[in-house]
């Protein structure tokens, strides 16, 4: 990181050659001597990839292509600058996308246009110095040293500064992602007393809707939409809400309203196309992928599942043509993407078997399988569920019923996707089958964890590890498993003195219970334990 | 957007954004020439791009308003009240200011707390200010005060100048009142309509911020005063 402007490895990015080189002669008065200049997307992400920049200064409106936010979004996503550089958006006007949303796809600060040169140099020195401040904090973030960040921000909030307002994110954010919601929960309601802000108060919702509380989230979602309509992280975490309280007609109208305010957000317009889906309102499911497919483009939010979504509905809407060349597309789109490959292969098993060709609807559903074997941990329950359903229509009943067994035991204590898997069996006039099924599989995985949880208590943790280990090979995403596993580990190291391999080994563990279920109780006080034996302390 | 639901003021909006657009390219043009031609031209000529300079960015300024007000007007502004540094702001609208006070010999002062932090919208609350400061740079005779303090609860941010004060039929009245449009004088009555309808957006606990002119002030000259919440 420079510690100084002049000292800056500096990008300008703007397509019009006046500005850039106005924004250059800026720059170079104030002593900034490694500039690099460029005027499309394209370049800048090269650029990007090829060199680390200490601060970027860039326009919103690019002309064609992606956007400044964009080329933000996948600058950070691709790992092409990291925390420690500053990102400056040139704007004619304010949008709303670049306050929303997660702090690190947010620009460190924008400029209206027209710029000067005095206001340039002081919201960079500003910035530097609140980078400098921050520094620490986002190093432990990076580490995951979660707690670490949380005391440092604590100790960083006694005094006020420039800094408050970033801190104050900072460290709800952490709040969320360990899981600790009794503390975000006090957190943003002390916030809020202090001054109702959408962010904290959108904040409070996301803990109520975390902490399954969907009645009192949709409460506060809607109050603040109702204050300040513009604010759409709200609408989007809404449309969450009302989806799990089963409102499925009005989740889609509130992404609806919220794509008529904002109507170049790919991600809600996906979104859309799901609720659409789900109410079987295929048409205006068609129209969304389409324009899903179409806005994520230039983003990083181009995702094989919304190809895959719109042949899924056009084979619904008896066009398995169709819906063939949209995954021929997809397949040419998403080439090295194995997790693309097999969900293209799936639809094209229900897209022929709709056509009448049941032959090459079982070859690639063999591909499927081949592909699902090649990355066991990885294929999500909605995969498995389309796939088992194309197999039921086939007729392979005893595949079907071998990946829906999966689903459950991966998922035993999740009753949404169970739900799901009953819908399956059911579709396939299996219903009794089914809840069979669920019943046995539900019950050998509470056996196998029983078990474990016995022996741990009897103190046999190495025998408990052993055997936890064993089903956590065969179940990667049983969140409840897994986390029982890590609970195993701190035990014996309880008792044993610490063991760094293993602690690493029960961090990632725990990385992946949350990447599962971010709402898993154990992950906060897991986490907590571990830091605490990894500084000597257990 | 669907054909029948443009009207007359969506059409003013989307040709103010294009001339928004047209100006700012023209703003960018002279900023390069007056960086190019400051040594190699007389001081009148010079003169004459800095003008041209400040007049350019007193039309980006109107314009901008305009578009915000249509955008409030339809609740699609994207408000962001947060937590700002007033100091900064204030420093930050003073110095964009500079040069042209400069121009005319005025001397601004600023006088804020290093540690003054209040919740208000940057941009909108920055466009009153740069109106207040434009309004001032006409009336004063050679010196403007721009201060801030919390009293009451309630930021307060002042413009006070040294030329003759508000005339007396404007102070009577309220100010949101003052509409005032003239096209004989030149004024349009749209800075103090868009500068009492932000102060008015802004709303905490049960109190809403407001504008208010007034004379007397450091100088004895017009004030200008903003309440936030």
């Amino acid at each position: 990181m420079a510690t100084s402007l002049k000292q800056s490895a500096t990008l300008v990015i703007d397509d019009f050659q006046s500005m850039r080189s106005m924004l250059m002669s800026f720059l170079k008065a104030m002593g900034v001597t490694g500039i690099d200049n460029v005027g499309t997307a394209k370049e800048a992400l090269a650029l990007l990839a090829a060199k680390k920049y200490d601060l970027v200064i860039c326009d919103y409106n690019l002309g064609h292509g992606q956007n400044g936010q964009q080329i933000l979004e996948e600058a950070k996503f691709r790992n092409y600058i990291g925390y420690s550089t500053i990102w400056v958006m040139v704007t004619a006007e304010k949008t709303m996308d670049m306050f929303m949303g997660a702090a690190e796809t947010k620009p460190d600060d924008y400029l209206l246009k027209p710029i000067t040169e005095s206001l340039l140099e002081a919201r960079l020195n500003k910035l530097i110095e609140k980078k400098q401040v921050l520094e620490p904090i986002e190093k432990a973030v990076k580490s995951k040293d979660y707690l670490k960040a949380i005391a440092l921000c604590d100790e960083q909030l006694k005094v006020h500064s420039a800094s408050t307002q970033d801190l104050l994110r900072i460290k709800s954010d952490l709040l969320l992602t360990t899981g600790d919601f009794p503390a975000a929960n006090a957190f943003f309601e002390s916030l809020l007393k202090a001054r109702s802000t959408p962010w904290a108060k959108t904040g409070l919702g996301k803990v109520l809707f975390m902490t399954k509380e969907y009645t009192k989230a949709k409460e506060v979602f809607e109050e603040v939409l109702e204050e300040n309509k513009m604010y759409l992280e709200a609408a989007d975490w809404l449309a969450k809400t009302l989806d799990a309280l089963g409102d499925f007609g009005q989740a889609q109208h509130v992404l609806s309203k919220a794509m008529a305010l904002s109507p170049n957000a790919a991600g809600r317009q996906k979104s859309l196309a799901d609720a659409a889906y789900k109410n079987g309102e295929l048409d205006l499911a068609q129209t969304s992928y389409e324009k899903a497919i179409k806005l994520g483009e230039h983003s990083i939010h181009k995702s094989a599942s919304t190809y895959s979504g719109l042949a899924k509905v056009l084979t619904a809407k008896d066009d398995p043509s169709e819906a063939l060349r949209v995954l021929d597309s997809s397949r040419s789109e998403f080439k090295d993407d194995p997790d693309a490959a097999l969900q293209t292969a799936v639809i094209e098993g229900l897209a022929f078997q709709k056509l009448g060709q049941p032959e090459k609807a079982a070859a690639a559903l063999a591909t499927a399988e081949a592909l699902m074997r090649e990355q066991p941990g990885g294929v999500s329950a909605e995969t498995s569920m389309d796939m088992a359903n194309a197999l039921f229509k086939l007729g392979q009943k005893e595949k079907a019923s071998a990946l829906l067994e999966n689903v459950v035991k991966n998922n035993h204590e999740n009753a949404h996707i169970i739900h799901q898997v009953e819908a399956v069996f059911e579709d396939a006039g299996m219903g009794g089958e089914g809840d069979e099924l669920i019943k046995k599989s539900t019950a050998e995985v509470v056996g196998i964890n029983n078990q474990g949880v016995m022996l741990a208590n009897e103190g046999k943790f190495e025998e408990g590890i052993k055997l936890m280990r064993q089903a956590v090979k065969s179940l990667p995403n049983n969140d409840l498993m897994i986390a029982n596993l890590c609970g195993m580990m701190i035990g014996l190291m309880g008792r044993q003195g610490k063991d760094d391999r293993m602690i690493f080994e029960a961090k990632e563990l725990l990385d992946r219970v949350r990447r599962i279920n971010p709402n898993n109780k154990k992950y906060n006080a897991y986490m907590n334990l571990l830091s605490k034996l990894a500084s000597g302390q257990g | 957007m669907e054909q029948d639901e443009i009207n007359f003021s969506d059409f003013i909006a989307s040709s103010t954004h294009d001339m928004k657009n047209s100006l700012n390219i023209q703003i960018g043009f002279l900023e390069e020439l007056m960086a190019v031609c400051r040594d190699k031209i007389d001081a009148s000529m010079l003169d004459r791009l800095g003008h041209s300079i400040y007049e350019a960015n007193r039309m980006n300024m109107n314009l901008i308003q305009i578009l915000s007000l249509y955008k409030l007007g339809k609740s699609i502004y994207p408000m962001d009240i947060s937590e700002q540094s007033v100091n900064q702001m204030l420093e930050e609208v003073v110095m964009q200011n500079q040069s042209i006070m400069g121009y005319k010999g005025i001397t601004v002062t600023t006088e804020c707390e290093d540690s003054c932090y209040w919740y208000f919208d940057r941009d909108l609350v920055s466009g009153i200010l740069v109106n207040a400061l434009n309004n001032a740079y006409n009336y004063t005779t050679d010196k403007i005060h721009v201060l801030s303090r919390v009293r009451d609860g309630m930021l307060e941010i002042r413009v006070e100048d040294n030329g003759k004060g508000y005339p007396q039929h404007m102070l009577k009245s309220n100010v949101t009142d003052n509409r005032g449009v003239s096209f004989a004088t030149g004024s349009t009555g749209l800075g103090f309509y868009f500068s009492s309808l932000v102060a008015g957006m802004h709303k905490n606990a049960g109190k809403q911020g407001r504008l208010i002119i007034e004379n007397g002030g450091a100088y004895g000259g017009g004030c200008f005063v903003v309440t936030l919440p």
